[in-house]
């Protein structure tokens, strides 16, 4: 007689030790449940095969087993996650520095800008037209003049100056990039090892994806996972930046081997770096350039170089980098590059003397002087600044001095009141001059500007418009930017909640089920060992029998 | 079935409650500025906006220009009307002098208001505006009216002699930009409005006084003569005759053209100046629709959100507070 008492021990022992271990699984499940990146547990349980079992005789069977453990995890859902929060990382860093330099172009309050201080100072020079002796409006177009310029070097400094900490964030990034791709090569190499004796390494694996989804805010990548549960991280053109058990360290250079002897220069007249993989080495370096293809990515590394801006090697002009920021400083250099040449050259008042080569000035100030060449808008260079003599103020005489960037060096080119020249020559004698103190005309002619159109070419930069229309397409396109930069931070945030949403709907712990669970198991366990208790009973009767 | 997992509830919950907390702020902040529209990307309208502004700001430069101008003008309208009446007063004077039933000594006689009218005169061409000369061209900081003298008598009014002082910039006149494309001439250079008074009141004192000038035709040289009498009678006469015709072309020719011209630009300002006015408040308009807020729409947005955020807070309260717990 097979012993089916037995049979009921065995059974009923098995279904004990599942319900525990089913337990604590729980318990662990209930541990993590706040834990960021956890993915639940599951234990499958199966029954058991009896290896005595011998055919011919009734088959009861041999209680439950327990299969093996697993994360219930959806590589898709992770995916998709970490797509979202590079797009995310991307939408920050562009957000951040948008709110800072939108400020300058603020449209209400106290707050100084150079639309405003545009306005105040050709106010100040129309009114100065009508009463050209007078010493208080003389004194408020040099106050006025100087605001201009004041507002302009700050602007366009506050733009320099979050491209060069941008640029510092450059190296940032990459170095946290570079210490993160390390970790993930390590926890590739634990997990290949535990799992060749073919246990899921559970924890080591949720580790990874947590240093994952770090690694895709600061950069996008794809995903391959290779058959031994490594995961290679590959950037867009290809470039392994894990590959299995080794990572491969991005670097930050300004002199890359690529590029010629003079490199494209920053908004500050520094360098613009770029991120490169160096093949050779230390000392013979070969550079691979990955700057632009991670820019036209995700993560915040993205967002910064989309907001620094990417200059082609063979650039020669700041200007011609392709960025949010090169954008906005564009204009203000291009305004400011007007002011210098044709607003000089109306305030010098025409050639007074045809006859002699180059420009003699026409225009007259209350001492009866003539304005130089950089009479009203001058720029801080030691050099020559009128480099062909001509007497005028014209883009040649700006790119002999190889100057890149006149904003941050434009100054006012009078001091005192009387400095200004609100007239013209009244006399039509070619060399001989003649100024009344009550003439006007020169400063209505300089008034008369606001409503000129010029053309302006810089960089990627071509308008045609009053200087009042330059500026306001400087505050659209800083609105614009900020906008469209806002807009994507709004959807990378919805589709990094979607994502996580889903994600934490499929992997995360629900405290409920976990509960139910708890009950199920706990229940099954109290029947198996009531059916200890019968087993035992049914020996009892037996006993008693002998 | 679909999975809630306790993650996802918190996070969902905490993140309506803080866009709702957001909107809260973004209203009370429009309530408490006024403005809609602060930074360039609260708009795509920002360009706009920027572009009214420095329309509104030009405006108002123009309108400080022109109440500078305009008073300007009607000071001028004053002293033309006087300049006016003075040339009506020598007019009747010189019709009283050309009749030869006066002696040349009731002649000298009436010289001496003529004297006292020319002096007016010139000082009229002389008169300043803030400090500067009204009629000096450009050239503002120089009386248009020189005083010189004559060879004869060595003193006494008859001696004065008033000289146009043609200096550069005494014939430009000042002109301002009322608008865009209007600019407003200002002053008239001084020989043309008082030139043939002074001269004709230059002639006709000097006649009655007894005095010839030289040239016969034109502005006085300065060399004219004692009149012998009584030989000389009749080309007092005839040059006191001279004068009233001086005069007359003096009030057709100059004085009336330019209290024309002066109310012509008067006008034009104002015309101007309502235009401004006109398009200052359509500018100021579609700014305050761009940028101001609605203060009932945000108070009343306001009121909404702080109802959602209410809402939301006690919805997490309640669902947070939720726990399997209790019932096991």
């Amino acid at each position: 007689m097979a012993n089916f008492t037995a049979k009921i021990l065995g059974n009923s022992v098995s279904a004990m030790t599942a319900s525990q271990a089913l337990l604590s699984n729980a318990s662990n499940n209930i541990a993590n449940v706040n834990t960021p990146g956890y993915s639940r547990r599951d234990i499958s349980i199966q029954t058991r095969i009896d290896p005595a079992a011998v055919d011919g005789i009734l088959r009861i069977g041999s209680g439950v087993q327990l299969g093996e453990i697993s994360r219930v995890t959806n590589s898709f859902l992770e995916d998709s996650l970490r797509r979202a929060v590079s797009r995310q990382g991307a939408a920050t860093v562009r957000n951040e520095y948008l709110a800072r330099v939108e400020n300058v172009f603020s449209l209400s309050g106290p707050t100084m800008t150079v639309g405003s201080t545009l306005n105040d100072f050709f106010s100040a020079v129309n009114q100065l037209g009508v009463d050209p002796s007078n010493l208080d409006l003389r004194l408020n177009v040099l106050q006025k003049g100087e605001d201009l310029v004041g507002t302009i070097r700050s602007t366009f400094q506050e733009i320099a100056n979050s491209q060069n900490e941008l640029d510092k964030r450059v190296s940032m990034e990459v170095g946290s990039i570079n210490s993160i791709t390390k970790e993930v090569a390590h926890l590739n190499s634990v997990i290949a090892q535990r799992e060749s004796v073919g246990v899921t390494a559970t924890d080591e694996r949720d580790q990874r994806d947590t240093v994952l989804s770090k690694l895709a805010e600061k950069i996008s990548f794809n995903i391959v996972e290779t058959p031994n549960g490594m995961v290679n991280c590959v950037l867009e053109n290809g470039f392994p930046l894990v590959n299995q058990e080794t990572s491969r360290d991005l670097s930050v250079t300004a002199t890359p081997t690529f590029g010629g002897a003079t490199m494209p220069r920053s908004l500050s007249d520094s360098v613009l770096s770029y991120v490169v993989y160096n093949f050779g080495s230390a000392d013979a370096p070969s550079h691979l350039d990955l700057t632009q293809m991670i820019k036209n990515g995700g993560g915040s590394l993205a967002g910064v170089l989309q907001m620094r801006g990417y200059a082609d090697p063979s650039n020669t002009s700041p200007y011609e980098a392709d960025g949010d920021l090169v954008a906005l400083a564009t204009r203000i250099e291009a305004l400011t590059r007007n002011l210098i040449t044709e607003v000089n050259q109306v305030y010098r008042g025409g050639d007074e003397d045809p006859v002699t080569a180059g420009v003699q000035p026409r225009a007259g100030d209350l001492n009866g002087n003539t304005p130089d060449v950089f009479g009203l808008f001058d720029f801080d260079f030691s050099g020559v600044k009128d480099s062909d003599g001509d007497g005028a103020a014209t883009a040649t005489d700006l790119a002999a001095t190889g100057l890149h960037t006149f904003s941050n060096l434009l100054k006012l080119g009078i001091s005192s009141p009387d400095q200004f020249a609100a007239a013209r020559d009244l006399d039509p004698t070619p060399g001989s001059l003649e100024f009344a103190t009550g003439d006007g005309s020169n400063a209505q002619a300089l008034a008369g500007l606001r409503t000129d159109a010029f053309s302006y070419s810089l960089g990627a930069l071509s308008f045609t418009g009053t200087f009042d229309e330059l500026y306001n397409s400087a505050v659209s396109t800083a609105g614009n930017m900020k906008s469209a930069a806002q807009l994507e931070s709004d959807v990378a945030n919805a589709s990094y909640m979607t994502a996580s949403s889903k994600r934490d709907e499929f992997s995360s712990v629900n405290l409920d089920e976990e509960f139910a669970n708890v009950i199920k198991y706990q229940k099954a366990f109290q029947a198996s060992a009531r059916m200890i208790k019968t087993a035992s009973e049914i020996i009892d009767v037996i006993v008693s029998l002998i | 079935m679909r999975r809630v997992s306790e993650n996802q509830t918190t996070r969902n919950l905490v993140s309506y409650a803080l866009e709702n907390k957001r909107r809260v702020g973004e209203y009370s902040k429009q309530l408490t500025t006024g403005l809609k529209v602060e930074k360039p990307s609260d708009s795509i309208d920002a360009g706009t906006i920027s572009r009214y502004q420095q329309q509104i700001a030009k405006i108002d430069t123009y309108n400080s220009t022109i109440a500078q101008a305009k008073s300007f003008l009607q000071s001028q309208d004053d002293i033309v009307s006087q300049a006016s009446q003075l040339l009506v007063r020598a007019n009747e004077i010189a019709q009283q002098g050309a009749n030869e039933t006066l002696s040349e000594f009731s002649r000298s006689q009436l010289a001496e208001e003529v004297f006292q009218i020319r002096d007016q005169m010139a000082s009229l061409a002389n008169s300043t505006f803030q400090g500067k000369y009204v009629y000096g061209g450009v050239d503002d900081d120089d009386a248009p009216y020189d005083l010189q003298t004559y060879a004869e008598p060595v003193d006494g009014d008859a001696n004065k002699r008033y000289v146009f002082d043609a200096e550069p910039g005494t014939d430009v006149s000042k002109t301002v930009r009322v608008s865009d494309d209007i600019s407003v001439t200002l002053n008239t250079p001084a020989d043309k409005v008082f030139g043939t008074s002074m001269e004709a009141l230059e002639r006709l004192s000097r006649a009655l006084a007894g005095y010839s000038t030289n040239p016969a035709s034109g502005t006085p040289d300065g060399t004219g003569t004692a009149y012998t009498f009584p030989d000389d009678f009749h080309t007092q006469t005839s040059d006191i005759k001279a004068c009233i015709d001086l005069l007359n072309f003096a009030r057709d020719k100059e004085m009336i053209p330019e209290r024309v011209a002066l109310g012509g630009r008067l006008r034009r300002i104002e015309t101007g100046t309502a235009l401004l006015e006109l398009t200052k408040n359509s500018a100021k308009e579609a700014l305050s629709r761009l940028q101001d807020a609605d203060e009932a729409e945000a108070a009343s947005n306001l009121q909404q959100a702080q109802t959602a955020l209410q809402a939301s807070y006690s919805v997490t309260a309640k669902v947070l507070r939720l726990s399997i717990l209790d019932y096991v």
